[in-house]
Protein backbone atom coordinates (compact mmCIF):
# COMPACT_ATOMS: atom_id res chain seq x y z
CA UNK A 1 0.00 0.00 0.00
CA UNK A 2 1.66 3.23 -1.04
CA UNK A 3 1.46 6.30 1.16
CA UNK A 4 1.61 9.15 -1.29
CA UNK A 5 3.10 12.46 -0.24
CA UNK A 6 4.64 15.56 -1.75
CA UNK A 7 7.72 17.53 -0.84
CA UNK A 8 8.01 21.18 -1.80
CA UNK A 9 11.66 22.18 -1.83
CA UNK A 10 11.22 25.92 -1.50
CA UNK A 11 14.95 26.46 -2.13
CA UNK A 12 14.41 25.46 -5.74
CA UNK A 13 11.23 27.36 -6.58
CA UNK A 14 11.52 30.32 -8.93
CA UNK A 15 7.79 31.18 -8.96
CA UNK A 16 7.47 30.53 -12.68
CA UNK A 17 3.89 29.31 -12.10
CA UNK A 18 4.32 26.44 -14.56
CA UNK A 19 2.77 24.13 -11.96
CA UNK A 20 -0.29 26.35 -11.66
CA UNK A 21 -0.78 26.40 -15.42
CA UNK A 22 -0.20 22.68 -15.91
CA UNK A 23 -2.63 21.86 -13.13
CA UNK A 24 -5.29 24.06 -14.65
CA UNK A 25 -4.83 22.42 -18.03
CA UNK A 26 -4.55 18.86 -16.77
CA UNK A 27 -7.61 19.05 -14.55
CA UNK A 28 -9.67 21.53 -16.54
CA UNK A 29 -9.91 23.78 -13.52
CA UNK A 30 -12.58 26.43 -14.19
CA UNK A 31 -11.63 30.09 -14.66
CA UNK A 32 -10.81 32.00 -11.49
CA UNK A 33 -10.27 28.80 -9.52
CA UNK A 34 -7.04 27.01 -8.67
CA UNK A 35 -6.09 23.67 -7.20
CA UNK A 36 -2.61 24.89 -6.52
CA UNK A 37 -1.05 28.31 -6.11
CA UNK A 38 2.35 29.83 -5.48
CA UNK A 39 2.35 32.45 -2.77
CA UNK A 40 4.98 35.16 -2.96
CA UNK A 41 5.64 36.70 0.41
CA UNK A 42 8.10 39.50 1.08
CA UNK A 43 8.95 40.41 4.63
CA UNK A 44 11.57 42.27 6.57
CA UNK A 45 12.96 45.77 6.78
CA UNK A 46 14.45 47.47 3.75
CA UNK A 47 17.09 46.73 2.57
CA UNK A 48 17.07 43.46 4.49
CA UNK A 49 14.17 41.86 2.72
CA UNK A 50 13.36 38.22 2.49
CA UNK A 51 11.13 36.54 -0.01
CA UNK A 52 9.37 33.27 0.45
CA UNK A 53 7.85 31.42 -2.47
CA UNK A 54 5.44 28.80 -1.30
CA UNK A 55 3.45 26.38 -3.39
CA UNK A 56 0.20 25.43 -1.75
CA UNK A 57 -2.26 22.69 -2.59
CA UNK A 58 -4.44 20.15 -0.84
CA UNK A 59 -2.32 18.46 1.83
CA UNK A 60 -4.16 15.14 1.65
CA UNK A 61 -4.25 15.33 5.42
CA UNK A 62 -4.18 12.16 7.50
CA UNK A 63 -6.73 13.75 9.83
CA UNK A 64 -8.76 15.73 7.29
CA UNK A 65 -11.39 18.09 8.74
CA UNK A 66 -12.99 18.38 5.29
CA UNK A 67 -13.84 14.67 5.41
CA UNK A 68 -15.09 14.78 9.01
CA UNK A 69 -17.34 17.74 8.25
CA UNK A 70 -18.80 16.44 4.98
CA UNK A 71 -22.41 15.46 5.78
CA UNK A 72 -22.92 13.22 2.75
CA UNK A 73 -19.73 11.17 2.70
CA UNK A 74 -18.80 12.74 -0.66
CA UNK A 75 -15.38 13.71 0.70
CA UNK A 76 -13.45 10.67 1.77
CA UNK A 77 -9.95 9.43 2.49
CA UNK A 78 -9.05 6.50 0.29
CA UNK A 79 -7.85 3.65 2.44
CA UNK A 80 -5.36 2.11 0.04
CA UNK A 81 -3.18 5.19 -0.54
CA UNK A 82 -4.46 7.91 1.79
CA UNK A 83 -5.54 10.28 -0.96
CA UNK A 84 -8.37 12.60 0.03
CA UNK A 85 -10.85 12.41 -2.84
CA UNK A 86 -14.43 13.21 -3.76
CA UNK A 87 -17.36 11.13 -4.83
CA UNK A 88 -18.88 13.90 -6.88
CA UNK A 89 -22.19 12.12 -7.35
CA UNK A 90 -22.78 12.41 -3.60
CA UNK A 91 -21.78 16.05 -3.18
CA UNK A 92 -24.66 18.36 -2.32
CA UNK A 93 -22.62 21.56 -2.61
CA UNK A 94 -23.12 22.55 1.03
CA UNK A 95 -19.60 24.01 1.27
CA UNK A 96 -18.94 22.65 4.78
CA UNK A 97 -15.65 21.21 3.50
CA UNK A 98 -14.56 24.61 2.16
CA UNK A 99 -15.14 26.17 5.55
CA UNK A 100 -13.43 23.26 7.30
CA UNK A 101 -10.17 23.26 5.32
CA UNK A 102 -7.56 25.38 7.13
CA UNK A 103 -5.56 25.61 3.89
CA UNK A 104 -8.39 26.96 1.72
CA UNK A 105 -7.58 24.22 -0.73
CA UNK A 106 -11.12 23.71 -2.03
CA UNK A 107 -13.52 25.50 -4.32
CA UNK A 108 -16.98 24.91 -5.71
CA UNK A 109 -17.07 24.13 -9.40
CA UNK A 110 -19.15 27.05 -10.67
CA UNK A 111 -20.71 25.07 -13.54
CA UNK A 112 -21.38 21.76 -11.85
CA UNK A 113 -21.85 22.86 -8.22
CA UNK A 114 -19.72 20.18 -6.54
CA UNK A 115 -16.72 20.80 -4.33
CA UNK A 116 -13.37 20.17 -5.96
CA UNK A 117 -9.67 20.23 -5.18
CA UNK A 118 -6.27 18.71 -5.93
CA UNK A 119 -6.30 14.93 -6.26
CA UNK A 120 -2.51 14.52 -6.54
CA UNK A 121 -3.52 13.79 -10.17
CA UNK A 122 -4.92 10.45 -9.12
CA UNK A 123 -5.73 9.64 -12.76
CA UNK A 124 -2.05 10.04 -13.69
CA UNK A 125 -0.74 8.10 -10.67
CA UNK A 126 -2.90 5.20 -11.83
CA UNK A 127 -0.96 5.22 -15.11
CA UNK A 128 2.38 5.31 -13.29
CA UNK A 129 2.94 9.00 -13.98
CA UNK A 130 3.72 11.84 -11.61
CA UNK A 131 1.17 14.58 -10.87
CA UNK A 132 1.14 17.20 -13.64
CA UNK A 133 2.62 19.94 -11.44
CA UNK A 134 5.53 17.69 -10.45
CA UNK A 135 6.20 16.58 -14.02
CA UNK A 136 6.28 20.17 -15.22
CA UNK A 137 8.27 21.75 -12.39
CA UNK A 138 11.42 23.16 -14.02
CA UNK A 139 13.30 23.69 -10.76
CA UNK A 140 12.44 20.24 -9.39
CA UNK A 141 10.90 22.01 -6.45
CA UNK A 142 7.90 19.72 -6.38
CA UNK A 143 8.73 16.13 -5.54
CA UNK A 144 6.24 13.28 -5.33
CA UNK A 145 6.40 9.70 -4.12
CA UNK A 146 5.58 6.99 -1.65
CA UNK A 147 6.57 7.73 1.95
CA UNK A 148 6.70 4.01 2.73
CA UNK A 149 9.37 3.41 0.10
CA UNK A 150 12.83 4.37 1.40
CA UNK A 151 14.09 4.88 -2.16
CA UNK A 152 11.25 7.09 -3.33
CA UNK A 153 12.09 10.70 -4.31
CA UNK A 154 10.18 12.12 -1.34
CA UNK A 155 12.10 10.06 1.19
CA UNK A 156 15.39 10.91 -0.48
CA UNK A 157 14.53 14.62 -0.54
CA UNK A 158 13.58 14.64 3.12
CA UNK A 159 16.77 12.93 4.24
CA UNK A 160 18.88 15.37 6.25
CA UNK A 161 16.57 18.26 5.42
CA UNK A 162 14.57 20.20 7.91
CA UNK A 163 11.04 19.77 6.66
CA UNK A 164 7.92 21.38 8.00
CA UNK A 165 4.22 21.07 7.37
CA UNK A 166 1.81 23.98 7.19
CA UNK A 167 -0.31 24.81 10.25
CA UNK A 168 0.94 21.85 12.23
CA UNK A 169 -1.05 23.03 15.26
CA UNK A 170 -4.31 22.51 13.34
CA UNK A 171 -3.83 18.79 13.95
CA UNK A 172 -4.58 17.87 10.35
CA UNK A 173 -1.39 15.83 9.83
CA UNK A 174 -0.65 17.05 6.31
CA UNK A 175 1.16 14.98 3.70
CA UNK A 176 2.78 17.91 1.95
CA UNK A 177 6.19 18.70 3.42
CA UNK A 178 8.10 21.94 2.96
CA UNK A 179 11.85 22.30 2.90
CA UNK A 180 12.32 25.97 3.72
CA UNK A 181 14.86 28.18 2.08
CA UNK A 182 16.48 29.74 5.11
CA UNK A 183 15.83 27.31 7.88
CA UNK A 184 18.42 24.93 9.22
CA UNK A 185 17.88 21.53 10.79
CA UNK A 186 17.19 21.93 14.51
CA UNK B 1 9.85 50.42 8.43
CA UNK B 2 8.60 46.85 8.59
CA UNK B 3 7.46 45.70 5.21
CA UNK B 4 5.21 42.69 4.91
CA UNK B 5 3.66 41.70 1.64
CA UNK B 6 1.73 38.48 1.71
CA UNK B 7 0.14 36.74 -1.22
CA UNK B 8 1.19 39.29 -3.82
CA UNK B 9 0.04 36.77 -6.33
CA UNK B 10 -3.46 38.00 -5.76
CA UNK B 11 -5.18 36.00 -8.45
CA UNK B 12 -4.31 32.70 -6.84
CA UNK B 13 -4.57 33.97 -3.29
CA UNK B 14 -7.23 32.13 -1.38
CA UNK B 15 -10.23 33.68 0.22
CA UNK B 16 -13.20 31.90 1.58
CA UNK B 17 -16.57 33.00 0.45
CA UNK B 18 -18.57 29.88 0.98
CA UNK B 19 -21.69 31.10 2.69
CA UNK B 20 -23.71 34.25 2.21
CA UNK B 21 -26.88 35.90 3.56
CA UNK B 22 -28.92 32.77 2.82
CA UNK B 23 -27.00 30.83 5.46
CA UNK B 24 -27.26 33.79 7.86
CA UNK B 25 -31.04 33.84 7.33
CA UNK B 26 -31.21 30.07 7.77
CA UNK B 27 -29.43 30.34 11.10
CA UNK B 28 -31.57 33.29 12.19
CA UNK B 29 -34.88 31.69 11.21
CA UNK B 30 -33.83 28.26 12.51
CA UNK B 31 -32.82 29.90 15.79
CA UNK B 32 -36.06 31.86 15.98
CA UNK B 33 -38.15 28.73 15.32
CA UNK B 34 -36.18 26.92 18.03
CA UNK B 35 -36.62 29.78 20.51
CA UNK B 36 -40.31 30.01 19.68
CA UNK B 37 -40.70 26.26 20.25
CA UNK B 38 -39.14 26.68 23.70
CA UNK B 39 -41.17 29.77 24.61
CA UNK B 40 -44.52 28.46 23.37
CA UNK B 41 -43.90 25.24 25.31
CA UNK B 42 -43.17 27.29 28.42
CA UNK B 43 -46.50 29.07 28.01
CA UNK B 44 -48.28 25.74 27.68
CA UNK B 45 -46.49 24.02 30.56
CA UNK B 46 -46.48 26.97 32.98
CA UNK B 47 -49.08 26.84 35.78
CA UNK B 48 -50.27 23.47 34.44
CA UNK B 49 -51.52 25.17 31.26
CA UNK B 50 -53.55 27.89 33.01
CA UNK B 51 -51.44 30.71 31.56
CA UNK B 52 -52.26 29.53 28.05
CA UNK B 53 -56.02 29.71 28.59
CA UNK B 54 -57.72 32.41 26.52
CA UNK B 55 -54.39 33.32 24.89
CA UNK B 56 -54.33 32.95 21.13
CA UNK B 57 -50.49 32.89 21.13
CA UNK B 58 -50.67 29.47 22.78
CA UNK B 59 -51.85 28.22 19.36
CA UNK B 60 -50.27 30.75 16.98
CA UNK B 61 -46.88 30.40 18.69
CA UNK B 62 -46.60 26.64 18.02
CA UNK B 63 -48.09 27.12 14.54
CA UNK B 64 -45.44 29.64 13.56
CA UNK B 65 -42.65 27.22 14.54
CA UNK B 66 -42.96 24.86 11.51
CA UNK B 67 -43.71 27.81 9.22
CA UNK B 68 -40.59 29.77 10.23
CA UNK B 69 -38.55 26.57 10.20
CA UNK B 70 -39.74 25.82 6.64
CA UNK B 71 -38.58 29.24 5.48
CA UNK B 72 -35.23 28.71 7.19
CA UNK B 73 -34.82 25.33 5.51
CA UNK B 74 -35.80 26.88 2.20
CA UNK B 75 -32.89 29.30 2.49
CA UNK B 76 -30.35 26.58 3.28
CA UNK B 77 -31.70 24.51 0.41
CA UNK B 78 -31.35 27.53 -1.85
CA UNK B 79 -27.72 27.77 -0.79
CA UNK B 80 -26.90 24.18 -1.83
CA UNK B 81 -25.07 24.12 -5.13
CA UNK B 82 -26.25 20.64 -6.12
CA UNK B 83 -29.80 20.56 -4.90
CA UNK B 84 -30.75 17.31 -6.61
CA UNK B 85 -28.25 15.42 -4.46
CA UNK B 86 -29.95 16.50 -1.26
CA UNK B 87 -31.19 12.95 -0.58
CA UNK B 88 -27.60 11.89 0.17
CA UNK B 89 -27.89 13.84 3.43
CA UNK B 90 -30.45 11.25 4.48
CA UNK B 91 -28.61 8.20 3.23
CA UNK B 92 -25.63 9.06 5.40
CA UNK B 93 -24.98 9.81 9.03
CA UNK B 94 -21.61 11.34 9.81
CA UNK B 95 -21.07 11.57 13.58
CA UNK B 96 -18.40 14.29 13.33
CA UNK B 97 -20.28 16.46 10.88
CA UNK B 98 -22.52 19.04 12.59
CA UNK B 99 -24.31 19.50 9.28
CA UNK B 100 -25.22 15.82 9.30
CA UNK B 101 -26.58 16.16 12.86
CA UNK B 102 -28.50 19.23 11.74
CA UNK B 103 -30.08 17.54 8.72
CA UNK B 104 -31.27 14.60 10.82
CA UNK B 105 -32.20 16.79 13.78
CA UNK B 106 -34.40 19.05 11.65
CA UNK B 107 -36.00 16.01 10.06
CA UNK B 108 -37.09 14.89 13.54
CA UNK B 109 -37.90 18.37 14.86
CA UNK B 110 -40.24 19.22 12.00
CA UNK B 111 -42.89 16.54 12.64
CA UNK B 112 -42.69 17.12 16.39
CA UNK B 113 -43.34 20.86 16.08
CA UNK B 114 -46.00 20.33 13.39
CA UNK B 115 -47.86 17.80 15.59
CA UNK B 116 -47.50 20.12 18.56
CA UNK B 117 -49.10 22.90 16.49
CA UNK B 118 -51.96 20.59 15.49
CA UNK B 119 -52.82 19.48 19.02
CA UNK B 120 -52.86 23.04 20.34
CA UNK B 121 -55.35 24.05 17.66
CA UNK B 122 -58.49 25.46 19.31
CA UNK B 123 -61.98 24.16 18.33
CA UNK B 124 -62.85 27.15 16.16
CA UNK B 125 -60.01 26.34 13.76
CA UNK B 126 -60.67 22.60 13.56
CA UNK B 127 -62.39 23.04 10.20
CA UNK B 128 -58.92 23.86 8.78
CA UNK B 129 -58.13 20.18 9.05
CA UNK B 130 -59.46 18.97 5.73
CA UNK B 131 -58.69 15.28 6.07
CA UNK B 132 -60.34 12.82 8.44
CA UNK B 133 -57.03 11.17 9.07
CA UNK B 134 -55.64 14.47 10.44
CA UNK B 135 -58.66 14.98 12.68
CA UNK B 136 -58.34 11.44 14.02
CA UNK B 137 -54.63 11.96 14.59
CA UNK B 138 -55.22 15.17 16.50
CA UNK B 139 -57.89 13.46 18.64
CA UNK B 140 -55.58 10.55 19.39
CA UNK B 141 -52.76 12.89 20.37
CA UNK B 142 -54.83 15.04 22.74
CA UNK B 143 -53.83 13.01 25.84
CA UNK B 144 -50.15 13.51 24.88
CA UNK B 145 -50.31 17.29 24.60
CA UNK B 146 -47.95 17.76 27.52
CA UNK B 147 -45.45 15.25 26.20
CA UNK B 148 -45.43 17.01 22.81
CA UNK B 149 -44.85 20.37 24.49
CA UNK B 150 -41.92 18.87 26.41
CA UNK B 151 -40.48 17.32 23.24
CA UNK B 152 -40.91 20.65 21.46
CA UNK B 153 -39.00 22.33 24.26
CA UNK B 154 -36.15 19.80 24.15
CA UNK B 155 -35.83 19.96 20.35
CA UNK B 156 -35.95 23.76 20.56
CA UNK B 157 -32.90 23.73 22.84
CA UNK B 158 -31.14 21.21 20.56
CA UNK B 159 -31.76 23.25 17.38
CA UNK B 160 -30.86 26.53 19.13
CA UNK B 161 -27.52 25.04 20.19
CA UNK B 162 -27.01 23.46 16.76
CA UNK B 163 -27.09 26.85 15.00
CA UNK B 164 -23.90 27.60 16.92
CA UNK B 165 -22.28 24.16 16.84
CA UNK B 166 -22.47 24.21 13.04
CA UNK B 167 -20.01 27.09 12.98
CA UNK B 168 -17.99 26.44 16.14
CA UNK B 169 -16.85 23.04 14.86
CA UNK B 170 -14.52 24.61 12.27
CA UNK B 171 -10.98 24.64 13.65
CA UNK B 172 -9.99 26.42 10.44
CA UNK B 173 -12.02 29.56 11.32
CA UNK B 174 -10.76 30.97 14.63
CA UNK B 175 -13.61 33.47 14.81
CA UNK B 176 -16.15 30.67 15.02
CA UNK B 177 -14.04 28.13 16.84
CA UNK B 178 -15.22 28.94 20.34
CA UNK B 179 -16.99 26.71 22.85
CA UNK B 180 -19.07 29.75 23.80
CA UNK B 181 -20.58 30.15 20.34
CA UNK B 182 -23.28 27.44 20.69
CA UNK B 183 -24.33 29.02 23.99
CA UNK B 184 -24.39 32.47 22.42
CA UNK B 185 -26.50 31.18 19.54
CA UNK B 186 -28.86 29.43 21.94
CA UNK B 187 -29.50 32.58 23.98
CA UNK B 188 -29.88 34.56 20.77
CA UNK B 189 -32.46 31.99 19.58
CA UNK B 190 -34.31 32.21 22.89
CA UNK B 191 -34.44 36.02 22.77
CA UNK B 192 -35.84 35.86 19.23
CA UNK B 193 -38.45 33.30 20.35
CA UNK B 194 -39.47 35.36 23.39
CA UNK B 195 -39.63 38.54 21.28
CA UNK B 196 -41.85 36.78 18.74
CA UNK B 197 -44.17 35.57 21.50
CA UNK B 198 -44.30 39.08 22.98
CA UNK B 199 -45.32 40.43 19.57
CA UNK B 200 -48.06 37.91 18.81
CA UNK B 201 -49.52 37.58 22.32
CA UNK B 202 -53.00 39.09 22.66
CA UNK B 203 -53.29 39.33 26.45
CA UNK B 204 -51.26 42.09 27.99
CA UNK B 205 -50.26 39.86 30.92
CA UNK B 206 -48.75 37.32 28.51
CA UNK B 207 -47.01 40.07 26.54
CA UNK B 208 -45.53 41.41 29.72
CA UNK B 209 -44.45 37.95 30.82
CA UNK B 210 -42.49 37.35 27.61
CA UNK B 211 -41.07 40.86 27.69
CA UNK B 212 -39.73 40.16 31.16
CA UNK B 213 -38.38 36.77 30.11
CA UNK B 214 -36.76 38.45 27.15
CA UNK B 215 -35.03 41.11 29.20
CA UNK B 216 -33.47 38.44 31.43
CA UNK B 217 -32.24 36.44 28.43
CA UNK B 218 -30.98 39.54 26.62
CA UNK B 219 -28.92 40.42 29.70
CA UNK B 220 -27.59 36.84 29.75
CA UNK B 221 -26.80 37.15 26.02
CA UNK B 222 -24.91 40.39 26.52
CA UNK B 223 -22.82 38.75 29.25
CA UNK B 224 -22.05 35.73 27.04
CA UNK B 225 -21.20 38.11 24.21
CA UNK B 226 -18.71 39.99 26.40
CA UNK B 227 -17.08 36.65 27.28
CA UNK B 228 -17.11 35.59 23.61
CA UNK B 229 -15.49 38.90 22.63
CA UNK B 230 -12.82 38.51 25.31
CA UNK B 231 -12.12 35.05 23.90
CA UNK B 232 -11.83 36.54 20.41
CA UNK B 233 -9.60 39.37 21.51
CA UNK B 234 -7.17 36.92 23.08
CA UNK B 235 -7.18 34.49 20.14
CA UNK B 236 -6.59 34.52 16.42
CA UNK B 237 -10.26 35.25 15.84
CA UNK B 238 -9.85 38.76 17.20
CA UNK B 239 -8.29 39.92 13.95
CA UNK B 240 -11.69 40.11 12.29
CA UNK B 241 -13.85 41.08 15.21
CA UNK B 242 -16.94 42.77 13.74
CA UNK B 243 -16.93 45.39 16.47
CA UNK B 244 -19.19 47.75 14.57
CA UNK B 245 -22.10 45.37 14.29
CA UNK B 246 -21.56 44.03 17.81
CA UNK B 247 -21.71 47.58 19.18
CA UNK B 248 -24.86 48.23 17.14
CA UNK B 249 -26.36 45.08 18.56
CA UNK B 250 -25.53 46.20 22.10
CA UNK B 251 -27.16 49.52 21.31
CA UNK B 252 -30.32 47.91 19.97
CA UNK B 253 -30.58 45.52 22.90
CA UNK B 254 -29.78 48.30 25.34
CA UNK B 255 -32.48 50.53 23.87
CA UNK B 256 -34.95 47.65 23.86
CA UNK B 257 -34.32 47.07 27.56
CA UNK B 258 -34.49 50.79 28.30
CA UNK B 259 -37.85 51.06 26.52
CA UNK B 260 -39.47 48.48 28.74
CA UNK B 261 -37.44 49.07 31.90
CA UNK B 262 -40.33 50.69 33.75
CA UNK B 263 -42.71 47.91 32.80
CA UNK B 264 -40.47 45.37 34.46
CA UNK B 265 -41.64 46.64 37.83
CA UNK B 266 -45.28 45.94 36.99
CA UNK B 267 -46.64 42.87 38.74
CA UNK B 268 -48.50 40.23 36.76
CA UNK B 269 -51.81 40.74 38.57
CA UNK B 270 -52.23 44.30 37.29
CA UNK B 271 -50.64 43.76 33.91
CA UNK B 272 -53.88 43.22 31.95
CA UNK B 273 -54.74 46.82 32.78
CA UNK B 274 -51.58 48.21 31.18
CA UNK B 275 -52.11 51.30 28.99
CA UNK B 276 -51.82 51.00 25.19
CA UNK B 277 -48.61 52.99 25.30
CA UNK B 278 -47.00 50.22 27.35
CA UNK B 279 -48.13 47.65 24.78
CA UNK B 280 -46.57 49.72 22.02
CA UNK B 281 -43.29 49.90 23.96
CA UNK B 282 -43.28 46.13 24.35
CA UNK B 283 -43.93 45.64 20.62
CA UNK B 284 -41.15 48.06 19.64
CA UNK B 285 -38.63 46.58 22.04
CA UNK B 286 -39.42 43.05 20.82
CA UNK B 287 -38.93 44.19 17.20
CA UNK B 288 -35.56 45.69 18.16
CA UNK B 289 -34.49 42.44 19.76
CA UNK B 290 -35.40 40.59 16.54
CA UNK B 291 -33.40 43.13 14.49
CA UNK B 292 -30.41 42.70 16.84
CA UNK B 293 -30.64 38.91 16.50
CA UNK B 294 -30.66 39.11 12.70
CA UNK B 295 -27.68 41.42 12.71
CA UNK B 296 -25.81 39.09 15.03
CA UNK B 297 -26.30 36.15 12.64
CA UNK B 298 -25.27 38.12 9.57
CA UNK B 299 -22.10 39.49 11.16
CA UNK B 300 -21.30 36.05 12.56
CA UNK B 301 -21.52 34.29 9.19
CA UNK B 302 -19.51 36.91 7.29
CA UNK B 303 -16.85 37.61 9.92
CA UNK B 304 -16.09 33.94 10.46
CA UNK B 305 -15.22 33.49 6.81
CA UNK B 306 -12.67 36.27 6.99
CA UNK B 307 -10.77 34.56 9.77
CA UNK B 308 -7.91 32.20 9.05
CA UNK B 309 -5.75 29.99 11.13
CA UNK B 310 -2.18 31.30 11.05
S1 LIG C 1 -5.73 20.30 2.79
FE1 LIG C 1 -7.88 20.83 3.14
S2 LIG C 1 -8.98 19.81 1.50
FE2 LIG C 1 -6.97 18.85 1.58
S3 LIG C 1 -7.25 17.06 2.95
FE3 LIG C 1 -6.51 18.76 4.24
S4 LIG C 1 -8.37 19.69 5.01
FE4 LIG C 1 -9.00 18.42 3.27
S1 LIG D 1 -19.72 20.52 -0.52
FE1 LIG D 1 -19.86 18.35 -1.09
S2 LIG D 1 -17.89 17.46 -0.49
FE2 LIG D 1 -18.08 19.44 0.55
S3 LIG D 1 -18.95 18.95 2.55
FE3 LIG D 1 -20.69 19.46 1.22
S4 LIG D 1 -21.33 17.48 0.39
FE4 LIG D 1 -19.28 17.15 1.24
Amino acid sequence: MPKYAMVIDQRRCVACMACVVSCKKENEVPPEHFRTRVLEMVEGEFPKLRMELRSELCNHCDNPPCVANCPTGASYKREEDGLVLLKKYRCVGCKACLAACPYDARYINPDKGFADKCTFCEHRIKEGKEPACVATCIGKSRIFGDMDDAKSPVRVALQGAHAEVLLKHAGTQPRVYYIKKFSKPE
Amino acid sequence: MELTVTGTNAITSPFLHAWDWRVALYLFLGGMAAGLAVMSSILRLKNAGKSAEGESASFWGPLWVPIILSFGMLFIFWDLDRKLNVYWLYLTFKPFSPMSWGSWGLLLFFPVCALNALVTMPGEYRHWLRFDVLRTLVDRLQPHKRLLAILNFVFGIFVGLYTGVLLSAFVARPFWHSALLPLLCLVSALTAGAAFMAIIAKRKAVKLFFTKVNVSIVIAELIVMVLFSIGLATSQGGAVMPSFSFILEYLLYGMAIALVAKLLLVTDERSDALPDRAVLLMQVSAAMVLAGGLMFRISLVYAGQLSHLV
